[in-house]
């Protein structure tokens, strides 16, 4: 029995299968391998991985739950592939997008040209809830607000890229892209050895440098330090993981004070003075002296700091205009507009609870559409219009109608399919892809990304806290040959 | 290095070291019960001293009355009523490796995760619940590879120091109150030469020097077993061993510095250390077993303390404008409250 032969394409694009038993040419090296293996090898080497997982604390919180379990991020052997070919079109486009987004944030922090001149809505953009108009007028390092940025893609039904949604705030994931090549290297080696697959090993320095760059002027050493909200968020790991791959302490907003409006932390020594903080807590809770008065999480003083060019802030404060998901609809027009091109990716098809006819049309069509709230992420504050009940449908249209600048819609889109292990077997789950985008001294795409997979059956959404697991992700240097390999659905099946 | 992170470095070893003594303090007392025939029968003499060494009495007569072995086992072991259980200290240990772990090497941090992955099972519960002795021995040996990792994977900075006086002074505070349990005994030699003095030979295996202390020493000799443990300067569990360790680390992290300017900690760990040096073992029975104890632990309490305002509060010292104090800013004891926890899941 092939660990193939049974599996079934179905109606979606599948990112393996052309057709049942036809391969996408560049995953036959892949399948020629992978596919020696009888499902109880199969199996256990994704056993082995789990457990190295659990060992090595691989974890994430799960939240709501009372004793804050910690639990592995489900994880699929079977690699998700990308030619190279197809990545350019991507990174460029990635590349377009981070550079409107950009200059976006710095002509509405500045001079508001692009409403001024009538391309975007001021009412759509100045009400997004992570606008800070306290802001305006602040000159940041470089003129560069979002230094990470991560850009959620799915494929249409015809293998089309889009993209779902820009993170421009605090985008998570890039640790267990990672670990998930780690992991590859445990269980594959062979295969990762054979293959031309573009290495992401380079992502902490990468990230190092991109911090650097914005180090107050004349430092030469930069202190750079991860800002984490402790040990109970639920990318505690990926701070600690991060700051160990670029070899920078990860810091409590308790560690820090400010002095002189300089930030200070405090050492066996003493206090250090720090220059740059790649701070992983939202606007919120940076300040209790400027944002939320409560916050035990940072730092008072913070905000001055950084306003007076002692410190530097990656991401920026008040990014989060430029990822609203009403302000998303926006981008292409954005990219129009500041650089005078047509956006390289498309964005899905977006409908404005703002605006009065799109939030009618939204309400009268809700059992086809995808509600959004739009300052919600990791799945949460959403409605899947087709499979929900009638009165989640009834709630939401109440919570529309009451507070429509709060949500957008959008068609359900056939999200692209990848075949996953589930028992003995393969089946097809939904996927997207989250490639991390660094804008420093120059714009650094990590080749790749996060897939991240819906591992319900059917499920549409891929979010970690909702179920989801993640997949590594090979960008291939080379495509092998352009036509599809016919690859055999009988016993003991080969690649032709 | 951060406050913090050496608050927290200097609490995880000392939570490890924490939990293999309790370890080892109960495998030894489940052999002894076993030599002495005394299980069911009068086991309360045995197990009294340990609860009143451990300084848990009042906490485990609130919870059990009556002092029964598998009672005091379950306290001392799993229950999570009792904030320095083996269960406790071994989640504390892993908490602490955990915000740190950033600072120590994948081995360290791997070590204390299977730890506690282990003593959270149901494989361990079971395990206990038979009074397998494969149970503590699993404990024992997290402990050991914990130091041979950090041991072989640390560099002999900071850290290193930090992780070196938590060990240390844990250890120093443990083998004392072990010793202590003794301090009710009398110090003679049994009269007929076959009868073998069964308490301090379980002593010897709860500080694991029995083999040492036989090749030391040919006879059980209760003097003899009391100068080992606390004052021979060999022996790496002796409280005197401990102290010259505990000294040369505050010397590593504050520098020498001039006789009359040396920072407390390394005041407190030096003049401890030089006097168990010059102290011997008639003068500590002289003085009586237990009220000698007892001072040492004023000392050994007073210079954790030191450690802490030297080195974790020294920054909070300097005087800040606008910051509201009152902050925790220390290593990783117990579950924090629920608001901080809401707040940092944003």
């Amino acid at each position: 029995m092939s660990l193939f032969s049974g599996y079934v394409p179905g109606e979606f694009f599948d990112e393996v299968f052309a057709a049942p038993g036809v391969a996408r040419p560049h995953y036959g090296a892949l399948l020629e391998s992978v596919g020696k293996l009888s499902p109880a090898e199969y199996g256990a080497r994704q056993r082995a991985v789990d457990a190295a997982f659990l060992r090595q604390g691989v974890t994430f919180t799960v939240y709501g739950d009372e004793r804050g379990t910690e639990r592995i991020y489900p994880f699929d052997l079977m690699p998700r592939i990308i030619p190279q070919r197809e990545w350019e079109v991507v990174e460029a486009g990635l590349i377009q997008r981070i550079t409107a987004l950009n200059l976006f944030l710095n002509d509405v922090y500045h001079g508001q040209k692009i409403i001024t001149d009538g391309v975007v809505p001021e009412d759509v953009v100045l009400s997004a809830s992570h606008y800070r108009p306290e802001f305006r007028g602040i000159g940041v390092p470089h003129g560069i607000y979002i230094h990470i940025c991560g850009t959620d893609l799915v494929r249409n039904g015809k293998g089309e890229y889009y993209v779902l949604e820009d993170n421009g705030r605090c985008p998570s994931g890039a640790s267990y892209m990672l670990e998930n090549r780690l992991a590859m290297k445990r269980a594959f080696p062979g295969l990762l050895q054979s293959l031309p697959v573009r290495s992401v090993d380079g992502y902490g320095a990468m990230l190092r440098e991109t911090l650097a760059h914005l180090a107050p002027r004349g430092t030469i050493d930069p202190v750079i330090v991860i800002l984490t909200p402790g040990v109970h968020n639920s990318a505690y790991f990926e701070h600690c993981y991060l700051a160990k791959q670029m070899g920078v302490p990860i810091v409590e907003g308790r560690d820090l004070i400010a002095r002189n409006d300089r930030i200070f932390m405090r050492t066996t020594k003493g206090l250090q003075q720090v220059d740059v903080i790649y701070r992983r807590i939202d606007d919120d809770f940076l300040d209790p002296l400027v944002f939320r008065k409560g916050s035990m999480l940072g730092v008072a003083g913070i905000v001055e700091a950084y306003r007076k060019g002692h410190v530097a802030l990656a991401n920026s404060i008040g990014t989060g205009v430029a990822d609203d998901k009403a302000v998303y609809a926006l981008v292409p027009k954005m990219i129009r507009y500041y650089l005078d091109q047509d956006p390289i990716l498309a964005n899905v098809p977006t409908y404005l609870g703002a605006i009065p006819e799109e939030r009618d049309f939204i309400l009268d069509n809700l059992e086809r559409l995808v509600v959004k709230a739009v300052n919600e992420s990791g799945g949460y504050g959403m409605l899947m219009g087709p499979s929900a009940t009638r009165e989640q449908r009834e709630d939401f249209a109440g919570r529309i109608r009451a507070n429509p600048r709060n949500y957008v819609a959008q068609p359900v889109l056939a999200l692209s399919r990848h075949p996953v292990f589930v028992d003995d077997h393969f089946e097809g789950r939904h996927i997207d892809l989250r490639p991390y985008v660094l804008y420093g001294d120059r714009v650094r795409v990590v080749p790749g990304g996060l897939t991240r997979v819906a591992l319900r059956k059917g499920s549409l959404v891929v979010n970690s806290s909702q179920g989801g697991g993640s997949k590594d992700t090979w960008v291939l240097w080379e495509d092998r040959g352009a036509e599809a390999v016919s690859w055999a659905s009988d016993a003991g099946g080969r690649g032709a | 290095m951060l406050s913090r992170v050496a608050d927290s470095i200097y609490w995880m070893a000392r939570y490890v070291e924490r939990a293999e003594n309790v370890a080892r303090l109960l495998l030894s007392t489940q052999d002894l019960l076993l030599d002495a025939g005394a299980e069911g029968s009068d086991e309360a003499q045995f197990w009294r001293p340990i609860l009143a060494a451990t300084g848990d009495e009042e906490a485990y007569a609130a919870l059990y009355g009556k002092i029964r072995g598998r009672d005091v086992a379950e306290f001392l072991v799993l229950r999570a009523e009792n904030p320095n259980s083996m269960l406790n200290s071994i989640r504390a240990a892993r908490e602490n490796a955990r915000t740190v772990r950033d600072q120590i090497s994948d081995e360290i941090w791997e070590c204390l995760n299977g730890l506690k992955l282990f003593a959270e099972s149901a494989e361990a519960v079971a395990m206990h619940g038979s009074q397998s002795a494969a149970f503590y021995e699993r404990v024992l040996y997290g402990s050991y590879q914990f130091l041979g990792i950090a041991g072989s994977t640390t560099p002999r900075g900071d850290i290193w120091q930090f992780l070196r006086l938590g060990t240390c002074l844990e250890r120093a505070d443990k083998v004392s109150r072990l010793v202590d349990t003794c301090s009710g005994l009398s110090v003679e030699m049994p009269p007929h030469p076959a009868a073998r003095p069964l308490r301090w030979a379980a002593l010897l295996r709860s500080c694991s020097a029995w083999h040492a202390f036989q090749a030391h020493s040919s006879r059980l000799d209760p003097v003899k077993i009391v100068g080992y443990l606390l004052l021979d300067v060999t022996f790496p569990r002796s409280v005197a061993c401990c102290m010259r360790e505990v000294h040369l680390a505050l010397q590593a992290l504050c520098g020498e510095g001039a006789p009359n300017e040396m920072p407390t900690p390394v005041r407190h760990a030096g003049r401890l250390a030089a006097d168990l040096t010059y102290t011997t073992v008639a003068e500590v029975l002289g003085r009586g077993l237990h009220d000698y104890i007892d001072e040492l632990q004023t000392h050994l309490n007073q210079i954790g303390d030191s450690i802490f305002e030297a080195f974790v509060l020294y920054a909070d010292l300097i005087p800040v404008q606008g910051q509201g104090g009152g902050r925790d800013i220390g290593a990783f004891h117990s579950p924090v409250d629920e608001d901080i926890q809401m707040q940092q899941q944003q």
